[in-house]
């Protein structure tokens, strides 16, 4: 048979094609047709033509041919003793059942998996077709306290207070005075000192009235942020406001520290100012340039000697916003929190574990810091779960690599929208995030891909959302985590920039329900920081569509090639903003 | 509790569903090898039971000795006629013998095995119908397994059929007239002659096409550097149906 039954309520809406020819006096049934994932090459190589007449193959499915039809030939009214009318009808109607059907589910469920039963209406020769799909896995709790369900329990609580800064100056001592940070000129001198591969260092302040200034390639975007109480993700952190520091790094050679395409420019025009990673349009950008040793660009120890010694620059200023008592703009009240009752849920974020600069520094003493920290490859790159609120107190520095579009630097992770997202969410009880680094080696992803599957089952989760920064070798464990949820029956998102240059080269059955990241025009890792990543957009996306898996509400299929179009549609649904894609030129 | 729902999202990134990668590399030169040809493309003997053309998953033996003059095409996904004319068009048994004669390849197997693809049930030519050809061609001793496929599922059935003949240790190329198809499907080795179903080893009547594209497609065997990659194959026939 050409569409099998267990694919057949995927495809009740698409057209009804006969697979060969076929004769006068039978009743259409499943086995007649032709699968519909041909008919775009079948389209494309002009040997289907499909027909505005053309039925569904809900419409066709128990009717009886009135005269012989040729293959491949749409199948239309005048040739069929009967329709089955609405078009799709009995398919719409039990998608709406399913979610009015959702709460008496989870009351019976008990902690497994609730299932919704599908029965097809008026197709003849398939009324023996049952589904059940997992509609919804409930917490036990709900039953044994279901007047309790979904309410909060703050587990821990983290004060984020935003202190303003209207000024920066290199000058000759570090401090913080009336919302002014002056720092040292002469500190680079001893900054350099924490690594040998570290040759120079140069500070300068760029302020927001002039960015059209050139710039060697954008490294990171680090948010100045120090404990004043309590250890990561608890406790009171002082943020800086409207200041962050920007790494830039070359070699002696005067090669970009760079991994797929470089961001050097001018800065105007190489930072997506906004998005999470980067600089806001009005904040003051403390540019701290690295000269490294020549050929150590591409090595795990050269970016890294960067990364470390701006960070003793960063420490000193941390340190004086320790004792600066200024003006707070914001206090940012952070929860961990559990909501007993409803979906268990986690966010599983692939980071880069290949080396050199694909690699993150996890868990450091200072909130975006180094000391103290570990680095996700020198952990054999397994999954670490880390609470909400950690991620939000700057868990991970960043040592970024891929390109310039799709990295996610260090400011990303600290104000990270799907965590923000999946947190504040009432209807869902974020468990926590999961950071699994990429290996290089294919063996090497497959187990690590292995031990995270593990890992989800053992929480007991209802859902996750999985994310991947970049493109490429990353998408064979990103598709790999994808499956590692789907074949536990874990209702699964999954979000990443694809598009036209990082279009997947490997699926399975389980990634039906993707996210776009792109932002760029043509479809390409462009070479503007920060352009293509996780927003608050694609968040609300994902999360919604994780929200519709979950409830058994269709998400569906993509269409076989990368559009915006599908996308924006995707935001009205939502009230969202459009994705307005960036057109800076770039061809590859 | 409730959760928030919205009808009407798509998803917004396309996965292919590739199978997991099969690839036997050739270590002989070709005019050593030994080579057989399947179809799936509907071609029997005109001795033996048709095809059922609403899906079939059986097969037929063919011996090389066989005159293509007792070969005939049961399909009933696309125009028979090019077949109807000269059965070389999708199996090109006659440009075989002259490739031997050539001392192009070494020799044909005994007999090969050919089926009918179109709306071919998956996991019956995956579990039963593939294996059992590739044990039977491997028996022989035979080193590359050229295939033709035939309408859309046919390449489907075709690429399928191909795999397991690569997994059991012969060196195989789907010669394709939907490459994409193949492709996804997880062929090893892929060539693309511009030609539309039901001519997919070449225009009928036209020797030097055929030849052409069956050498072509051997050499793809040799020079593939690797798993499920396709060359373009620089001939092209049009059929007005």
């Amino acid at each position: 048979m050409s569409i099998t039954m267990e694919t057949l309520e995927q495809h009740l809406k698409d057209p009804a094609i006969f697979c060969c020819r076929r004769q006068k006096g039978l009743v259409i049934g499943a086995a007649d047709l032709e699968d519909p994932t041909l008919f775009d090459d079948m389209v494309e190589s002009g040997l289907l033509t499909l027909s505005p007449d053309g039925l569904q193959i809900g419409q066709v499915l128990g009717s009886t041919l009135l005269e012989d039809v040729e293959a491949l030939t749409p199948i239309t009214r005048d040739v069929l003793d009967r329709v089955n009318e609405p078009a799709g009808a009995p398919a719409e109607r039990k998608m709406q059942d399913s979610t009015e059907t959702f709460a008496p589910v989870i009351k019976t469920s008990a902690g497994g998996n609730g299932m919704i039963h599908i029965e097809i209406g008026r197709a003849e020769k398939i009324e023996n077709l049952v589904m059940d799909i997992p509609v919804f896995a409930a917490a036990g709790a709900a039953a044994e306290e279901p007047a309790a369900a979904g309410e909060k329990r703050v587990i821990r609580t983290l004060v984020k207070k935003h202190i303003r800064i209207t000024d920066v100056e290199i000058g000759s001592e570090t401090a913080i005075r009336d919302g002014k940070i002056t720092i040292d000129g002469s500190i680079v001198e001893k900054a350099v000192l924490e690594d040998p591969l570290c040759k120079s260092m140069k500070l300068d302040v760029i302020k927001p009235e002039n960015r059209h200034v050139y710039t060697e390639t954008i490294m990171d975007v680090c948010p100045i942020a120090t404990k004043v109480e309590g250890e990561l993700g608890s406790g009171v952190t002082k943020v800086a406001d409207g200041v962050v520091f920007m790494l830039t790094g070359v070699d002696e050679d005067g090669v970009q520290v760079h991994e797929f395409g470089s961001s050097e420019g001018y800065l105007d025009e190489k930072m997506y100012f906004g998005h999470p990673g980067c600089a806001d349009g009005n904040d003051i950008i403390i540019r701290c340039h690295v000269v490294i040793q020549r050929l150590s660009g591409m090595t795990r120890p050269g970016p890294f000697a960067a990364h470390k010694c701006q960070d003793y620059v960063i420490q000193a200023v941390r340190n004086e916003l320790k004792k600066y008592d200024g003006e707070v703009v914001r206090e940012e009240v952070c929860e961990d929190v559990r909501r007993r009752g409803n979906p268990r849920v986690v966010l599983v974020k692939e980071i880069m574990g290949q080396g050199a600069m694909h690699d993150n520094v996890i868990c450091p003493n200072e909130p975006c810091g180094i000391q103290g920290g570990q680095k996700n490859v020198d952990c054999g790159n397994v999954p670490i779960i880390l609470t909400p609120n950690q991620v939000r107190d700057g868990s991970i520095h960043a040592l970024t690599c891929i390109g310039p579009a799709t990295k996610e630097m260090t400011r990303h992770y600290i104000r990270e929208p799907l965590v923000e997202g999946l947190a504040a969410d009432t209807e869902l009880d974020l468990v926590g995030v999961v950071f699994v680094g990429s290996p290089q080696v294919n063996d090497e992803k497959l187990w690590v891909s292995e031990r995270l599957g593990s890992l989800l089952e053992s929480l007991d989760i209802d859902g996750c959302i999985i994310t991947t920064e970049g493109f490429g070798n990353n998408h064979i464990d990103f598709i790999q985590h994808i499956g590692q949820a789907g074949k536990r029956g874990i209702p699964v998102v999954g979000v990443s920039f694809c598009a036209y240059q990082g279009q997947l080269v490997v699926g399975n059955e389980y990634a039906t329900a993707m996210v776009e990241e792109n932002m760029d025009m043509g479809g390409f890792e462009n070479n503007v920081a920060g352009c293509s990543c996780v927003t608050r957009e694609v968040a609300a996306r994902a999360i919604q569509m994780l929200k519709n898996k979950m409830a058994g509400v269709a998400i569906a299929p993509a269409p076989k090639k990368w559009s915006n179009d599908v996308i924006n549609a995707n935001n009205r649904l939502l009230g969202l903003p459009e994705t307005v894609l960036l057109d800076n030129g770039t061809l590859h | 509790m409730k959760l928030t729902t919205v009808e009407g999202m798509q998803s917004e990134i396309f996965v292919p569903v590739t199978p997991a990668p099969v690839f036997t590399e050739l270590k002989k030169p070709l005019n050593e090898c030994k080579v057989a040809f399947i179809t799936a493309g509907g071609i029997h003997k005109k001795s033996q039971t048709p095809f059922n053309t609403s899906g079939d998953f059986s097969y037929r033996t063919i011996e090389f000795s066989t005159p293509s003059s007792e070969l005939m095409v049961t399909h009933g996904g696309f125009d028979n006629s090019d077949i109807n004319k000269d059965v070389n068009a999708m199996f090109p048994i006659d440009r075989l013998h002259e490739l031997v004669e050539e001392g192009f390849i070494g020799s044909l197997a005994d007999e090969t095995y050919t089926f009918m693809g179109g709306g071919g049930n998956v996991q019956k030519f995956r579990e039963e119908t593939g294996p059992e050809i590739a044990r039977k061609l491997k028996a022989q001793g035979v080193d590359i397994v050229l295939c033709t496929g035939g309408c859309g599922t046919c390449h489907r059935s075709a690429t399928i059929v191909t795999r397991c003949c690569e997994a059991e240790g012969m060196s195989c190329v789907v010669i394709a007239a939907l490459p994409p198809i193949a492709r996804q499907q997880g062929a090893p080795r892929i060539t693309a002659p511009h030609v539309p179903i039901g001519s997919n080893a070449g225009e009928p009547n036209n020797p030097a096409m055929q030849t052409a594209i069956i050498k072509e497609s051997l050499e793809w065997v040799r020079d593939c550097p690797g798993y499920n990659q396709t060359r373009v194959l620089p001939y092209e026939y049009r059929h007005n149906v």
